[in-house]
């Protein structure tokens, strides 16, 4: 049976009914139509579906959307301002972070989780961050140099 | 001469950029129609067997159910991309693990997959065949008795069991050349099944109205062939059926195929709403068209300098249960086992073989990643035995200008020396290396632009802001912004003025889509013979204008160039703007166009260094040094990273990635047991670009989607060898192999 949820979704405080078994995942894509978020595996391998909970990259496939009560996630369509793109966006487009696209939105924030908390993250720790998220297409090596250049920007 | 080009040649940002980065484009699980309902199928947990029977009574009454559908339901076609042989369900038979048996939809995934568990089937198993040998033995079970009845079978069917196509290539009297030769060298390879691992699965929506119409978003990079084969299935008109555009999480060939779109419909049909399918990554791992296991038998006759002069081939490859899910039904790059050398005499087999596996398919450059492990391996087994260094041995042997293919074929333009002297430059080849236990390995192989048929038009508003119309999928490697790029060069504009739209397929006749490194070719030329239509058109409007003849105007840097006293320079912009008075209205240039073989091909010649573990039998790939014989490079962001995309899929072949078969049921079914390479596993990589040739798509560009990704099995193989001695014949290179070999080696030490 449905029961309410309550939590902020991308700064919107947000009450919905959603299924015990649902995942954030699921939650997020099905009842709140924000599909930039995406499904690959669907098992916590693959880090397509990785959003931030309470500014912690998590695989939302993985999290029940009931665990995230009263918390607060922030999805790849929450992190653009009236400004633009979030750094890490931009940098993703612009250094060709990005192929098909489908891992992107999980890169990204794997990297902006890591930035929130490392704004000088050496190459190393960059590697580290975006460890379990697969990209098939880029062979990953203007994926780092995307997040460095954000990083980069980014710093006062 | 050098063209200076204004645009083609820079890293222009692909355009769908931010609209990714965004989270806004729309993939296939992304539609969402009113009304919608989600289906999902149950598969056969048997590689062979007969269906005794099949009960979808209670799956039918479950709630939310509005749909639940067996083999005898539907019609009996098969389907395919080429050759038919696949049922859309299966009806009496099942021939693989993970075949459908029966199908659902209902209002919503949950539903949907309780009522699978409601589906009651009886099999009686069947005597199965999971080796490709030994399916073409008489004694074993033959899967496709009924074969010439097969619509689709381009030549008959081998008169050996399960053999579904036999091909030959060659040239020359190979036993004469085995009788001149000093030396005769044989040895045999394997290689693995292998998933694609894009990271979006499998998926489908579609729609059908009252009349029958029918609407589908599907991931799948060749539209136009999808909804041929769907109107041979369906029995009805191609003109009855719309695929619209949609982004493709990611393809490596594996997303050409039909997959559950057949059966789609016929569940939109049966519950009268439509239907939306999504494979898990458990289905795609256990039933969707992997790369094709092969294995290989090389005999090769050379003179004792070192001068190949006969090779003898097979390959036979395991093609799973059905042949439905290639364009042809054979691998094209099988012809390659020749290599990339001058050989006088030569003669290849391939087989199609079907089993009780998973039905095979294509990924990137069909056949040759196999194909070139087994000759770049062989290659230097026998310099081992000849005592030649394997740089050397290649140099003496390499296909050089005017030569003849191992085919019998010829290319303008051979640069396959220069890649090989590259790679052995850049990598430092025959220095001391730093470090106990570290090798060297070079492999070398070649991929030529592939041909198709395209359609494009070029239309110019009154702002002199252009747009692209082509119904080319994106499948994320930048072709819309090559494109663009090729169009804004040749109507010389700014490349933001120029932007891409994507039809569906009522738009155009036809378009070949992506795949065989042939976008940039075809459909580059014809974005390119488009916008010199428009160009055309526009001198002409100018010329009318301003009272001359076209001759006398010409078009540079965004504006045209009158000729006379004085001459005037007129924007763009301004005659687009006097000519066009309606607003929305356009001046479009158009070209329909069907490209003819590439008369050049691109070598690449590869060398990976590694370190490997003699304890564990671990290999490290260090660096990859892939040096590339190309034409002009229209964006050499997206150029590049086609290189390193398709050397890391390379490796992951190379080292890491098998789907593990017993009996054919595959058992690494997540992707946490299915290792593709991740970020701590890329090793350093060198990329070296000759100096641009020419080639046959604009401006002398060439095609690179596959290129890098063929011959990096077959340096790791070689590198493993030349660091500890071990050679390992079968991919993938695992520790435990590595360590047997070891082991072999010190056996065999006097
Ligand atoms: S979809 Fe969640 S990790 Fe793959
Ligand atoms: S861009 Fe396609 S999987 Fe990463």
């Amino acid at each position: 049976m449905k029961r309410h949820l309550n939590l902020t979704v991308n700064s919107e405080p947000r009450q919905i009914l959603v299924e015990p078994y649902y995942s954030l995942l699921d939650m997020l894509r099905d009842e709140l139509h924000l599909t930039g978020t995406k499904k690959g595996c669907d098992e916590g391998d693959c880090g397509a579906c990785t959003v931030l909970l309470n500014g912690v990259p998590v695989t939302s496939c993985l999290v029940l959307a009931h665990s995230a009560h009263d918390a607060e996630v922030t999805t790849v369509e929450g992190l653009a301002t009236r400004e633009g793109l979030h750094p890490v966006q931009q940098a993703f487009a612009e250094y060709g972070g990005l192929q098909c696209g489908f891992c992107t939105p999980g890169l990204i924030m794997s990297a902006v989780g890591l930035l929130e908390k490392n704004f000088d993250p050496t190459e190393e720790e960059v590697r580290y961050a975006i460890g379990g998220n697969l990209c098939r297409c880029t062979g990953y090596t203007k994926v780092v140099q995307a997040i460095m250049a954000a990083a980069e920007q980014a710093r006062p | 001469m050098t063209t200076a080009f204004t645009t083609v040649g820079t890293p222009v940002a692909r355009a769908e950029g931010p609209d990714k980065v965004s989270g806004q484009t729309l993939y296939t699980a992304d539609v969402d129609l009113p009304g919608m309902l989600w289906g999902k199928v149950l598969r056969s947990p048997f590689p062979h067997a007969r269906i005794v029977n099949i009960d979808v009574s209670r799956a039918q009454e479950a709630p939310g159910v509005r749909a639940a559908l067996t083999g005898r339901d539907i019609p009996p076609a098969l389907v395919g991309r080429l050759l038919r042989d696949c049922p859309v369900l299966a009806r009496d038979r099942v021939r693989f693990v993970g075949e459908k048996v029966a199908a659902v939809a209902a209002d919503n995934p949950e539903a949907a997959q309780e009522a699978l568990l409601l589906i009651d089937v009886e099999y009686e198993e069947l005597p199965a065949v999971f080796d490709a040998s030994e399916a073409m033995q008489a004694s074993a079970p033959s899967l496709h008795p009924d074969i010439e009845s097969y619509v689709g079978l381009p030549q008959p069917p081998s008169p050996m069991n399960n053999v579904f196509a036999h091909n030959r290539w060659g040239k020359g009297e190979v036993e004469q050349g085995f009788r001149e030769s000093d030396r005769v060298f044989e040895h045999t390879f394997s290689a693995q099944l292998m998933h694609q691992g894009y990271i979006e699965p499998h998926a489908c929506v579609v729609r059908v109205d009252d009349s029958g119409r029918v609407e589908m978003w599907v991931n799948n990079k060749a539209p136009f062939n999808l909804r041929s084969q769907l109107s041979a299935v369906w029995d009805i008109p191609e003109n009855r059926i719309t695929l619209h555009p949609i982004s493709i999480g990611g393809d490596f060939g594996g997303k050409g195929s039909f997959m559950d779109t057949p059966l789609c419909y016929y569940l939109a049909i049966h519950s009268g709403r439509p239907v939306k399918m999504v494979m898990d990554y458990l289905q795609e791992l256990m039933a969707a068209n992997p790369r094709h296991p092969a294995d290989i038998a090389l005999k090769t006759g050379v003179k004792n300098d070192g001068t190949l002069l006969a090779r003898e081939a097979s390959v036979v490859f395991n093609s799973g249960a059905y042949g439905a899910f290639k364009p042809r039904v054979y691998l094209g790059g099988a012809d390659h086992l020749g290599g990339a050398y001058q050989v006088p005499h030569v003669s290849i087999d391939s087989y199609m073989v079907y089993t009780n596996n998973v039905p095979c398919g294509h990924m990137r450059a069909p056949a040759k990643p196999q194909v070139h492990f087994a000759v770049e391996s062989h290659m230097d087994m026998i310099a081992a035995e000849l005592g030649l260094d394997p740089y050397e041995f290649r140099l003496r042997n390499v296909i050089r200008q005017g030569d003849e293919t191992p085919t019998g074929g010829s290319w303008e333009e051979v640069r396959a020396e220069e890649t090989i002297r590259r790679a052995a430059q850049a990598s430092g080849w025959g220095q001391p290396k730093d470090r106990p236990n570290a090798g060297r390995g070079m492999a070398i192989s070649d991929q030529p632009p592939g041909a198709g048929q395209s359609e494009a038009s070029v239309a110019i508003d009154a702002e002199g802001k252009v747009e692209i119309r082509m119904a080319l999928w994106d499948t994320g490697t930048g072709a819309h912004t090559m494109l663009r790029q090729v169009v804004a060069e040749e109507l010389t504009v700014p490349v933001d003025d120029v932007r891409f739209t994507v039809q569906n397929t009522d738009a155009v006749a036809f378009d070949s889509g992506s795949g065989g490194s042939r976008v940039t070719y075809t459909a580059g030329q014809t974005a390119l013979g488009a916008a010199r239509d428009l160009k055309a058109k526009l001198v002409q409007q100018a010329a009318g204008l301003y009272e001359t003849e076209k001759e006398y105007v010409t078009l540079q840097g965004g504006t045209f160039v009158i000729e006379g006293t004085p001459a005037q320079t007129v924007p763009i912009t301004e005659v687009t703007a006097r000519v066009i008075s309606e607003p929305g209205n356009a001046i479009i240039g158009e070209m329909t166009y069907s490209a003819t073989n590439s008369p050049v091909t691109s070598y690449c010649t590869q060398v990976a260094e590694v370190e490997v573990d003699p304890e564990t039998g671990q290999v490290r790939v260090e660096k990859i040094v892939t040096v590339h014989d190309v034409g002009a490079i229209i964006n050499p962001m997206t150029h590049q990273g086609q290189i390193e995309g398709g050397v890391i899929q390379g490796m992951g072949y190379a080292l890491m990635e098998e789907l593990v078969a017993e009996e054919g049921r595959i058992s690494n079914l997540t992707l946490g047991d299915y290792k593709i390479p991740t970020m701590p596993d890329i090793p350093k990589l060198e990329t070296v670009l000759l100096e641009p040739s020419t080639g046959p798509a604009p401006f002398q560009s060439k095609g690179i989607g596959e290129s890098s990704n063929v011959p990096v099995a077959g340096a790791i193989a070689n590198a493993v060898y030349d660091a500890v001695g071990a050679r390992v014949t079968s991919l993938p290179i695992t520790p435990e192999k590595v360590l047997r070999a070891i082991r072999e080696r010190e056996s065999n030490k006097p």
